[in-house]
């Protein structure tokens, strides 16, 4: 069969994919895969904001403080520091492209408070930044003549050597398996947020990406970090937007009392993401949660006018998921999984140690975020480093190797027959019934709170789910959109994920971000300053310990 | 609560409907629905989704015989539903059988050519985006522009909208015209032409009034009424019309 041919293949068109393409599309041959439509990507539901220090008493070092303390010291501090300095590039950058941010009255992009920042600095498209952000991003894309390759699933990685020489590729409209040769391939999938059951990333972030790095031998890191993010619509676990406190909300719990003051005195309701999540989860534990299972966002205070203006789309979900109108009502929320820190690890120019391998966006790990993201540092992130990625691989590609159509040819061949006998196996496993288990029992056991008896006994469950994967059935032989299919390959990239998060969080014994251990609920810098590794050999998947880049800011307590 | 689902194995048209009977859970949408079907009785049933709460637009179908977002729309509620649409044969032609009474009907959106089930071709409502350069061309500057909230409120609607072609199907025009460019590329145009940071704002309205543009528009405001997220592009195309 035919193989297509690109100097560069992207997988995700998100805003970190599509920003990477922009970069390249006018002096290479740059094509992204996607499984859904670009503007379908997960980065369209980002609702806050995203960050740059435009404000004339704010800085980068600021800027760069908070995020590095936010991580609890986890972050490389060499790789926020572009972070926060090419924010305001990267803000002004999209700006200019079309987005419509909101204004101040004399006309500059307006800013808000956001959870563990010094200063407001998250600039916004109401509570739509993502949809605005995404649109325009996609809209020059198109302008510069990034080829796409719409509803298109990456199934494999090929590697030759020590180096990356193409993918290949499930078109969903027809079933046929494709090679693709390029010289440079990005990962730019986004996260993992549906190991878990409950989360508020879309059906389709199941981190394909990251998975697939891992076969080919590229190593993931920090796994173990997984945000939750503390207001999600209870029932539904829709995202309600860390902005609905930066604007002034208050978390009542069933008593009616404001309770982030025992928890976060200073910043109350704007404590990092971690600090309120887990102050939500110990009010419900601890029996002064709503019917024992939710807190209340009360956002009544703001009146009407704010709502409308500045929390239009939030106001919306809440209606149509709850019932709920938060200008009469307060709504019901509880912390969900929401975005994963972890990922293919990579350095500051996302390059990874598989030469010809690139990682973006909240698919990659930098780190940038380290032990705990702030809220309107991803979509920041993903333009930032889509640019630099970009610029590195335009480099790189100068001096690159033919790459081996051959290997890509015969990769393609071994999926064909991998997909084939999937789709014959006439009876077997339930896939939706595997997905459902591991999906409860990373929420139950691998949540917001850990303990190692708990680890322990959902890394066994990962294994045995593992285990009767194999006989998996997916139930339906047709070919054409086969999504049955899709959500069988995804499974199998989510037990993979599952199975590093978890074993990760059992082997920091410490508390650090978002990571909590019950039974270690201190950090320990001595031991656990340190990205955790974990590379697959074979059958095995070996960790280990690397350093952090540390820097400008000394490590110390935290507190808000 | 049963569903009666369109199926098109092979694409092109509606071969037949299947019935399915929903366990109804509280706050269940059309969309968790399909997936309940999918999971546990039908693994052969292809619809698009993403996001599961009304921001990305992959989900639009016709529901009851009005497009919608199947996340956006709750199976309990449903009956209660009706946005007064005009009248043309894909959203008033029932299938035999069909008891509104007792079930939900799930079909693809209209106006497109089905692929597979629920699955339709958008390639069309995409094609406009490129063909009508419904893009800013960009001139870089180290600063960002200046905008007032008012200037930047009249773009607001429009900005709004998330491509889900929920207005390609559900207007009569589109029914009858395979080569009009529909509601939502035009409204997309008038936001560009709107946006006071932009020079050669008049290229995206000249773009609209090609024939098969703004001039075939009937104003019938199908679009207005179905829209998911109140950006009404029947405004923006009677503004397009009416400033030529």
């Amino acid at each position: 069969m035919m193989l297509h041919k690109h100097d560069v293949l992207i997988i995700g068109a998100g805003l970190a994919g599509l920003r990477v393409a922009i970069e390249l599309a006018e002096i290479y041959d740059t094509a992204i895969l996607s499984k859904v439509h670009p503007l379908r990507s997960h980065s369209v539901a980002a609702q806050g904001g995203i960050n740059a220090s435009l404000g004339e008493d704010d800085s980068w070092e600021q800027h760069a403080f908070d995020t590095v303390k936010g991580s609890d010291y986890l972050a490389d501090q060499d790789v926020v520091e572009i972070l926060a300095k090419e924010a305001p590039r990267a803000v002004i950058e999209n700006e200019r492209w079309g987005t419509a941010f909101s204004r101040t009255d004399d006309g500059r992009i307006a800013q808000r408070p956001f959870g563990g920042a010094g200063y407001p600095r998250t600039c916004y498209a109401a509570d739509r930044t993502g949809h605005n952000l995404l649109h325009t991003t996609f809209e020059q894309a198109l302008r510069v003549g990034v080829k796409f390759y719409n509803e298109w699933f990456a199934t494999s990685l090929v590697r030759d050597g020590n180096h990356v020489c193409g993918l290949t590729a499930l078109e969903i409209a027809s079933g046929d398996v494709y090679g693709f040769v390029g010289k440079a391939v990005v990962i730019a999938t986004g996260g993992f947020g549906r190991v878990y059951s409950h989360s508020t990333n879309a059906v389709i972030n199941t981190g394909d990406g990251c998975a697939l790095a891992l076969r080919v031998g590229a190593p993931l890191k920090d796994m173990e970090f997984v945000q939750f993010h503390p207001t999600t619509l209870f029932g539904s676990s829709i995202l309600i937007s860390e902005a609905a406190r930066g604007e002034g909300g208050y978390l009542i719990n069933a008593r009616g009392e404001r309770f982030m003051s025992k928890y976060a005195p200073k910043k109350m309701e704007l404590a990092p993401r971690d600090i309120v999540a887990r102050a939500i989860r110990t009010e419900i534990d601890e029996g002064r949660g709503s019917e024992d299972q939710y807190v209340h966002l009360d956002l009544r205070h703001l009146g009407k006018e704010k709502i409308l203006e500045r929390l239009p789309g939030i106001r919306e979900i809440s209606i149509d998921f709850a019932g709920v109108d938060p200008i009469h009502e307060p709504v019901p929320i509880t912390p969900a999984q929401h975005y994963s820190m972890g990922g293919v690890h990579c350095d500051k120019h996302g390059m990874t140690p598989i030469s010809g391998l690139y990682a973006v966006g909240e698919a990659a790990c930098m780190s940038v975020h380290g032990a705990n993201r702030l809220g309107g540092n991803s979509l920041l992130e993903t333009l930032v480093f889509g640019r630099i990625v970009g610029q590195q691989i335009a480099e790189n590609l100068r001096n690159a190797a033919e790459p081996s159509s051959e290997r890509v040819d015969d990769e393609a061949f071994r999926i064909r027959q991998k997909l084939q006998e999937l789709l014959l196996k006439e009876r077997g496993e339930s896939p939706s019934e595997i997905r459902e288990v591991l999906g409860e029992t990373m929420d139950r056991l691998v949540g917001i709170f850990r303990k190692e008896s708990d680890l322990k006994a959902a890394l066994s469950m990962i294994h045995h789910l593992k285990e009767r994967f194999p006989n998996v059935s997916v139930g339906h032989v047709d070919r054409r959109f086969n999504y049955s299919l899709i959500r069988v390959l995804e499974l199998e990239n989510m037990l993979d994920l599952a199975e590093v998060i978890t074993m990760g969080a059992l082997k920091r014994r410490e508390s650090r971000g978002a990571h909590w251990r019950l039974d270690y609920p201190e950090r320990d810098d001595q031991k656990f300053l340190k990205h955790s590794l974990f590379t697959r050999i074979e059958d095995y998947v070996k960790t280990e310990l690397i350093d952090v880049n540390l820097g400008m800011f000394e490590v110390k307590e935290r507190t808000y | 609560m049963r569903m009666r689902i369109a199926r098109s194995r092979e694409g092109g048209k509606v071969t037949h409907y299947d019935l399915y009977k929903i366990d109804l859970k509280k706050g269940m949408t059309v969309l968790d629905a399909l997936f309940q079907i999918q999971d546990r009785m039908d693994p052969s049933l292809s619809f698009r989704y993403s996001c599961r709460g009304a921001v990305c637009g992959s989900c639009s179908m016709l529901i009851n015989k009005e497009p919608r977002l199947a996340c956006r729309t709750q199976v309990a509620k449903i009956r209660e539903e009706n946005m007064r649409l005009k009248a043309f044969p894909a959203i008033v032609e029932t299938p035999s059988g069909w008891n509104p009474d007792k079930e939900i009907l799930v079909e693809p959106l209209p106006n497109m050519i089905i692929l597979k089930d629920l699955v339709v071709d958008m390639s069309k409502f995409y094609d406009a985006l490129e063909s009508m350069r419904l893009w800013v061309d960009p001139e870089m500057n180290e600063e960002a522009f200046l905008q007032s909230p008012e200037d930047r409120k009249r773009i607001e609607r429009y900005v709004n909208c998330i491509l889900c072609a929920i207005c390609y199907g559900s207007c009569p025009v589109n029914a009858e015209n395979e080569e009009y460019i529909g509601p939502a590329a035009l409204a997309k145009a008038w936001r560009f032409h709107e946006d006071t940071r932009i020079r050669n704002h008049t290229r995206y309205v000249e773009t609209a009034r090609v024939a098969s543009g703004a001039p075939m528009c009937e104003l019938i405001m199908n679009c207005v009424k179905a829209c998911p997220k109140g950006v009404a592009p029947g405004g923006a195309i009677r503004m397009i019309k009416q400033n030529e």
